[in-house]
């Protein structure tokens, strides 16, 4: 075995015309797949066009509903990962009870932090103007906000936080002072919106210690979870605790409807791919037509290679070879335009570079390539089968 | 140049360690004797109900450097005489001698290695492929041997038949003449101890035909045997020796 690689190496080397080839020279079935494809090449063109547009349609289909379902799961994270427990106000309950709160706490230790929160609206007064704001009490508002300016500090003893709008409003940043009925407060963050879809939404809003608020009992607890698991855990047994003998509070959150809108996702998904097979199939059945026609057209010559002594098996190699690079070259194409039209949906969409270069998407490229090259093979392997198989006697008889 | 020397002789022996029919008969004993013979050989094809009785015990040989020139009427059965000389197919009973070694047990990919080293074919209408050119042509039964030298004998063997000058000529650019040439060293690349040629000269006209008749003259001369099946009287003109098949019968003519 070794003394016939050496001399397949040494020819390369020794002879010009066949050094070209160089690696292809030991691997004669590719060397003359490769030959028999150029031969006609307007055919072998549009039997890899088939395969182009399915692994296309695979991978563009899979990797934009994995980039919506990506984008949504960003957009929605937030709100899945939120339990907001308010008094019921049915049963004529306006705060939460310290009992409540502490239950809710309790619950909460461990899978995220629960933040009791107060809420009433007021006239925000500054130098520049004033404007009627939201204002939430509580004591933990970094669990729950980030600042554009300034810092959200962990636990909130004096000062102001000013939602976004509400400073721009204003004209004030950090530093700077605002009244509100009455009491003076000085601006230590300016806090940032968020992308986040959730009741509690800072922009037009001002955030004050939970001291500064003459009722100071909590209207509602807000507990940011770990997780949308973690989430759905802590309501479900705050609603066992708390809801078990009479309905005292309501309990809002969204991880259910979290789920369920990432399984429409899913589901969008597959059918998506689904869509896409289909034209791979389709590739496949003109790879088929195409590999059967040009076995057939080939029939008399395949049958001097027997004859002249080609082995069955080499035949079928190279016939199968044919097909595989058929499908290597259409699926290497189908990846180039795929990445193209990623580019075109980064380049005119808002949707961000992070959601379209996640490892997921990669996955459904070379799924899709693979997926390309196995329907190709398979598609060849019939018609390779039936000319390696055929008698030389038969395919010479004129 | 000894680079390249050094693996033509290592590579050489896989090659005829692969061939059967040499390997089976041994080195030296090898293209001594009768290189190719029929013994007793029935061919029968069952279509259906019917059975036809296509050779009815055939003996036949051909001795190296011979011309035999086998003649008959349309279904008498020489197509099929000519594809059991060539391993093509098998006798339903019966030897097919390959320097006295039985190769109507062997199986397909041992009688597709004995072809390739043992037997050369000629086809009436040539069958060369368009893509290649004529040297490629010629190495054609090699392409899967990794065969070093197929090349050089190629271009020597076209040198011989006249077309020197033609080497990267494609068939579609030379003259039936040419193309049987071309054809003709195709089945000399792996110098094989018989060549069979099935209407060799049905295509050509007269004074081509003559001109193809001399090569197989000339390969006889090199040792060769040559077989041919042929309704033109003109081959027989060249032969050594002219056997009949008649419904499936033979016997020597001349």
């Amino acid at each position: 075995m070794s003394g016939e690689d050496e001399g397949a190496g040494a020819r390369s080397g020794a002879d010009g015309a066949e050094g070209r080839l160089g690696v292809l020279a030991r691997f004669p079935s590719v060397l003359m797949a490769r030959r028999n494809l150029s031969r006609n090449r307007l055919r072998s063109g549009l039997a890899a066009l088939g395969i182009v547009i399915g692994v296309l349609a695979i991978a563009t289909l899979g990797i934009f509903g994995n980039v919506l379902q990506l984008s949504a799961t960003n957009e929605l994270g937030g709100i899945g990962n939120q339990v907001i427990v308010s008094p019921n106000e049915d049963a004529g309950r306006e705060t939460l009870s310290p009992r409540d709160v502490a239950t809710v706490e309790r619950v909460a230790e461990g899978r995220g932090t629960a933040v009791p929160l107060v809420t009433d609206g007021a006239i925000v007064r500054a130098p520049n103007g004033e404007t009627f704001a939201q204002l939430y009490g509580l004591d933990r508002p970094r669990a729950l906000f980030t600042a554009r300016e300034g810092r959200v500090p962990e636990f909130h003893r004096q000062g102001a936080l000013v939602g976004e709008s509400v400073a721009d409003r204003l004209g004030v940043q950090p530093g700077s002072a605002v009244e509100i009925e009455g009491q003076r407060f000085r601006v230590i963050a300016v806090l940032a919106e968020t992308d986040d879809i959730s009741p509690i939404q800072p922009s037009n809003a001002v955030v004050l210690p939970r001291d500064a608020f003459a009722q100071s009992a909590p209207s509602q607890v807000v507990v940011q979870a770990g997780s949308g698991e973690d989430a759905s855990y802590v309501a479900g047994t705050v609603r066992e605790r708390l809801n078990a003998r009479e309905q005292r509070v309501s309990v809002f959150e969204l991880s259910s409807i979290l789920d369920r809108i990432n399984e429409f996702f899913g589901l969008l998904n597959a059918f998506l791919i689904a869509l896409g097979a289909v034209s791979l199939i389709v590739a496949g059945v003109a790879i088929f037509n195409v590999m059967l026609m040009s076995t057939t057209e080939r029939r008399g010559e395949i049958g001097v290679l027997r004859a002249v002594g080609v082995q069955k098996g080499d035949v079928l190699r190279t016939l199968v070879v044919e097909a595989a690079l058929l499908g290597v070259l259409g699926g290497l194409g189908g990846v180039l335009l795929t990445l193209l039209a990623v580019v075109a949906l980064l380049q005119f969409t808002p949707i961000g570079a992070d959601v379209v270069f996640d490892p997921s998407n990669g996955a459904y490229l070379v799924v899709a390539f693979s997926f390309g090259v196995v329907i190709s093979l398979a598609s060849g392997l019939y018609p390779a089968y039936k000319a390696a198989n055929e008698e030389p006697v038969d395919a010479l008889r004129d | 140049m000894s680079g390249r020397d050094a693996p033509a002789d290592g590579t050489a022996p896989g090659r005829s360690d692969d061939s059967t029919p040499s390997g089976a008969a041994g080195g030296d004993t090898a293209r001594t004797g009768t290189p190719l013979e029929l013994v007793d050989v029935v061919k029968q094809y069952d279509s259906g109900a019917e059975t036809v009785r296509a050779l009815k015990g055939v003996d036949f040989a051909v001795e190296r450097g011979e011309f035999v020139s086998v003649i008959g009427p349309s279904g008498s059965g020489k197509s099929t005489m000519l594809n059991l000389l060539g391993l093509l197919d098998v006798p339903t009973s019966g030897e097919v001698l390959l320097d006295g070694v039985d190769a109507a047990t062997y199986d397909d990919a041992e009688r597709t290695d004995a072809r390739r080293e043992y037997i050369g074919f000629v086809f009436q209408s040539f069958y060369l492929i368009d893509a290649l050119t004529a040297t490629e042509n010629v190495t054609l039964p090699t392409v899967y041997e990794r065969d070093p030298e197929a090349r050089a004998r190629a271009e020597d063997l076209l040198e011989r038949v006249g077309l020197g000058d033609r080497l990267d000529h494609r068939p579609t650019q030379l003259s039936g003449g040419q193309k049987q040439r071309v054809a003709i060293a195709r089945s000399l690349i792996n110098e094989p101890a018989v060549v069979l040629a099935d209407e060799p000269t049905g295509n050509l006209d007269q004074d081509t035909g003559t001109a193809v008749l001399e090569e197989f003259a000339d390969v006889c001369e090199q040792g060769v045997a040559v077989v041919t099946v042929t309704h033109d009287p003109l081959v027989n003109e060249f032969a050594d020796r002219v056997v009949e098949l008649t419904d499936g019968v033979i016997r020597d003519v001349r």
